[in-house]
C-alpha cells in the first residue's frame, strides 16, 4: 500500500491555503469588512471586560493586568481553531443532508480533507486584538521577554490551541453519533470558550474539575500562563499543557474518525 | 485481469430504529434495540469488463446509490465478495480511490470557492499525477469540448450544468480505470445533457474507462449504454445488451392519435379494457396532445386498435412508433415482461 507520509499532506494543505486565501483576497471588500467586524467583535468583547475589571482592584488576587493577560493569551489561542478548523462548524449540515459521504471518494484522511477545505481568514482579526492585548497587559506587569521566554510562549499557545480545536471536533463529531442533538452539543462546546479567559479558581470544586479534566479549558488560558506570570506559581498542570492537549487532540480525531467510518450516507 | 468490477452475492441491509412517538418515545428509543431491517441490495452478483459502459438503472429507492457506495468502499456489504480492481475496496478505501473517479449528481466535490482550474492542479497533487499526464488530458478535454472559457470560473459562479461537466472532467483527470455517474444529467437542460453525454462517451472511447452510470433519463441511456442492468428492490431483474432488451420488445408498438375535440382519458382506456379483454401489457398515456397506446402485436394489433377507436371519437392524425427503451423499462420495471 503507498503510505501517504507527512510531505504529501504538507504540500496538499499548502496547495488548498494558498488558493483559499487567494481567492478570499480577491473579494477584497468582503475580506476587509469582515475583517474590521471580528476586531470590532473583539473590541467591544474587551470594552465590557474592562468596564467589569477597571474597578475590581483583584478578583482572587488577580490583578487587572493579570486578568487582562488571560484575556489576551485566551484571545490568541482561539485563533487556530478559527482559521483552520471552521469546517467543523458545518460537518452537522453536511451529514444531514448526506453529503458528507463525497468526502470518501478521495484517496485523502478523511479528517484532513474535510478540515483542510476551509480557512477563514477573519480569525486573524482576533489574533491581531489578542497580541495587542497580550504585550499591553505584559508591559505593565512589567514581565520579562527574551527568546527563550518567546519560544515558551509560543509552545504554551500552541498547546493551549489544541484544547479549543479538540472540544470543537468532539462536538462537531457528535453528529456522526446523535444527529439530532448535535447542535445542541455544538452551542455549548462554543459557550466554554467564554470561560477560558477566567482563572479557574473563580470556579467551585466540581466545576473546577470538570474544567480541567473533562472539558479542559483552564488549559486554554490559565494553567500555561502561569508560567509567565511572575507572582504566580506555574503548578504541575502548567508543565503537563503541551502532552495533555496533544494527547486531548488525538483523541477527539479518533473520536471524530471514528463517527465517520460509522456515518453512512442518508437515503440519496 | 480484464474484469474490472465483480459483485458475488452481493447483499446490503440497513438497520433502522424504529422510532417512537413523542418525548416518551424518544426518550425510550435512546435505549431502543427495537430494530427492523431493510435490504438495499439483495443477492446481486454481476461482473463489469474494462471498457465497458453500463447503464445500471432501476426506479427509486432500488439499491442503485447503495450498490455505487459499495463499489466505491465508502459502504461495506453485509454478505458476499466485492472486488474492484481486484481489491476489495472497504478494506483498502484510499487505494481503491486512486483508482476510481466518482460523480455524485448536485454534489460537486470541487472546492467551491477556487477556479477551476486550481482544484484540477489541486487533484493533480492528491493523484500524484505526471505533469504530462496532466498536460495531456487537458489538451484531450480542450479537443473534445469547450473548457477554457470555464478555467477561471469558480465553482460557486458555475450553472449546475458547468458545474457537472467540471465534476466530469476533475473525476477523469487522473485516468481511472472506472467512473461511478450516479444521475449525471439531473436537473440538465438537453443540450447539456446532450454535451454531457458527448463528453462521456468520448472519454470511454479514448482511455478505454469503464463508466458505470445510474440515471433516470432514457436519453442517457439510447446515448450512451451498451448494457443495461436494471434492479428493483435491491434484486436484479435484468443483466443484458441494450439491443437485446429492445429485441425481446420487439413485438409493441406504439399508436399515438390526434383527437379532435375533448375526450376523457378513463372513458377511453375503460372502453379499450372492454375491448381487448385478453391483453395484459397495453398501457394508454397522453403527452400535450397526443394519446399514446403501446400494446403488444400478437395481443392487440395496431390495426384494430385504430378501427374500434374511429368508432367512437374522430381522429386528427396517427402516428406507430417502435417501443422505446423508456417504455421498456417501464413495463420491466411494472413486472409484465
Ligand atoms: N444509510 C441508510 N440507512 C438506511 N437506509 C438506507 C440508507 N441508504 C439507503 N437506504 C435505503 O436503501 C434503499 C435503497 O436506496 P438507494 O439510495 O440505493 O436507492 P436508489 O436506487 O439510488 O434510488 P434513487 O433512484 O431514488 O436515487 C432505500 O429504501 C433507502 O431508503
Ligand atoms: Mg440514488
Amino acid at each position: 500500500m503507498m503510505k501517504q507520509g507527512f510531505r504529501y499532506y504538507l504540500k496538499i494543505y499548502g496547495k488548498i491555503l494558498v488558493q483559499n486565501i487567494k481567492s478570499k483576497m480577491s473579494y477584497r471588500a468582503d475580506f476587509f469588512i469582515s475583517l474590521i467586524g471580528i476586531i470590532f467583535v473583539n473590541l467591544s468583547g474587551f470594552i465590557t471586560f474592562w468596564i467589569i475589571f477597571k474597578n475590581v482592584p483583584s478578583l482572587l488576587n488577580w490583578s487587572y493586568y493579570e486578568m487582562l493577560f488571560l484575556y489576551g493569551f485566551s484571545l490568541i489561542a482561539l485563533t487556530p481553531v478559527q482559521c483552520f478548523f471552521d469546517n467543523n462548524w458545518n460537518l452537522l449540515t453536511y451529514v444531514f443532508s448526506g453529503d458528507f459521504i463525497k468526502y470518501c471518494f478521495k484517496p485523502l484522511n478523511l479528517f484532513f480533507y474535510y478540515i483542510s477545505e476551509i480557512f477563514d481568514i477573519k480569525g486573524i482579526g482576533q489574533l491581531v486584538v489578542g497580541i495587542t492585548v497580550l504585550s499591553y497587559s505584559w508591559t505593565n506587569l512589567g514581565l520579562d521577554f527574551s527568546l527563550i521566554i518567546l519560544v515558551k510562549l509560543i509552545i504554551a499557545l500552541v498547546s493551549a490551541s489544541l484544547f479549543m480545536i479538540s472540544i470543537t471536533n468532539f462536538a462537531a463529531a457528535s453528529s456522526f453519533y446523535i444527529l439530532n442533538s448535535a447542535y445542541f452539543v455544538m452551542m455549548l462546546s462554543n459557550k466554554f470558550k467564554d470561560y477560558a479567559k477566567y482563572p479557574i479558581t473563580i470556579f467551585g470544586g466540581a466545576l473546577r474539575i470538570i474544567f480541567t479534566f473533562i472539558i479542559p479549558i483552564a488549559f486554554m488560558a490559565y494553567y500555561p500562563s502561569l508560567a509567565f506570570l511572575s507572582n504566580k506559581e506555574a503548578t504541575f498542570l502548567t508543565y503537563f499543557t503541551p502532552v495533555y492537549g496533544i494527547t486531548f487532540f488525538y483523541l477527539s480525531y479518533k473520536f471524530w474518525m471514528f463517527g465517520a467510518m460509522k456515518y453512512n450516507g442518508t437515503g440519496s | 485481469m480484464n474484469r474490472i468490477i465483480e459483485f458475488e452475492n452481493i447483499t446490503k441491509e440497513f438497520k433502522i430504529l424504529n422510532r417512537r412517538e413523542g418525548l416518551k418515545g424518544s426518550i425510550k428509543d435512546l435505549v431502543s434495540k427495537n430494530y427492523s431491517v431493510i435490504r438495499a441490495v439483495n443477492d446481486i452478483s454481476l461482473s463489469i469488463g474494462k471498457g465497458e459502459i453500463v447503464g445500471y438503472l432501476g426506479p427509486n429507492g432500488a439499491g442503485k446509490s447503495t450498490t455505487i457506495k459499495m463499489m466505491t468502499g465508502v459502504l461495506e456489504p453485509t454478505s458476499g465478495t466485492i472486488a474492484v480492481n481486484g481489491k476489495i475496496p472497504y478494506k483498502n478505501r484510499c487505494q481503491n480511490a486512486r483508482n476510481i473517479g466518482v460523480v455524485f449528481g448536485q454534489r460537486t466535490q470541487l472546492w467551491w470557492a477556487l477556479p477551476m482550474i486550481e482544484s484540477l492542479k489541486i487533484l493533480k497533487d492528491i493523484y500524484q499525477v505526471s505533469d504530462e499526464a496532466y498536460k495531456s488530458q487537458l489538451a484531450l478535454y480542450e479537443s473534445i469540448i469547450n473548457v477554457k472559457p470555464l478555467y477561471n470560473k469558480t465553482v460557486r459562479e458555475m450553472s449546475l450544468g458547468q458545474r457537472t461537466l467540471c465534476d466530469i472532467l476533475a473525476a477523469f483527470l487522473h485516468n481511472p480505470s472506472v467512473i461511478f455517474l450516479d444521475e449525471p444529467t439531473i436537473g440538465l437542460d438537453v443540450s447539456m445533457k446532450s454535451k454531457i453525454r458527448h463528453l462521456i462517451k468520448e472519454l470511454n472511447a479514448r482511455q478505454k474507462t469503464t463508466v458505470i452510470l445510474t440515471t433516470h433519463d432514457i436519453g442517457d441511456v439510447d446515448a450512451l449504454c451498451e448494457r443495461i442492468i436494471i434492479i428493483d428492490k435491491g434484486s436484479m431483474i435484468y443483466d443484458d445488451t441494450a439491443g437485446n432488451l429492445k429485441k425481446y420488445f420487439g413485438a409493441y408498438r406504439t399508436l399515438k392519435l390526434k383527437i379532435k375535440g375533448e375526450y376523457i382519458l378513463s372513458d377511453i382506456i375503460q372502453a379499450l379494457e372492454l375491448r381487448f379483454l385478453n391483453q395484459t401489457s397495453m398501457v394508454v398515456r397522453t403527452s400535450e396532445e397526443w394519446i399514446s397506446i403501446l400494446s403488444k402485436e400478437d395481443e392487440a394489433p395496431i390495426m384494430e386498435i385504430l378501427m374500434f377507436m374511429q368508432g367512437f371519437i374522430l381522429i386528427n392524425d396517427i402516428k406507430i412508433e417502435e417501443i422505446n427503451t423508456e417504455d421498456i423499462i417501464k413495463k420491466i420495471y411494472e413486472g409484465n415482461i
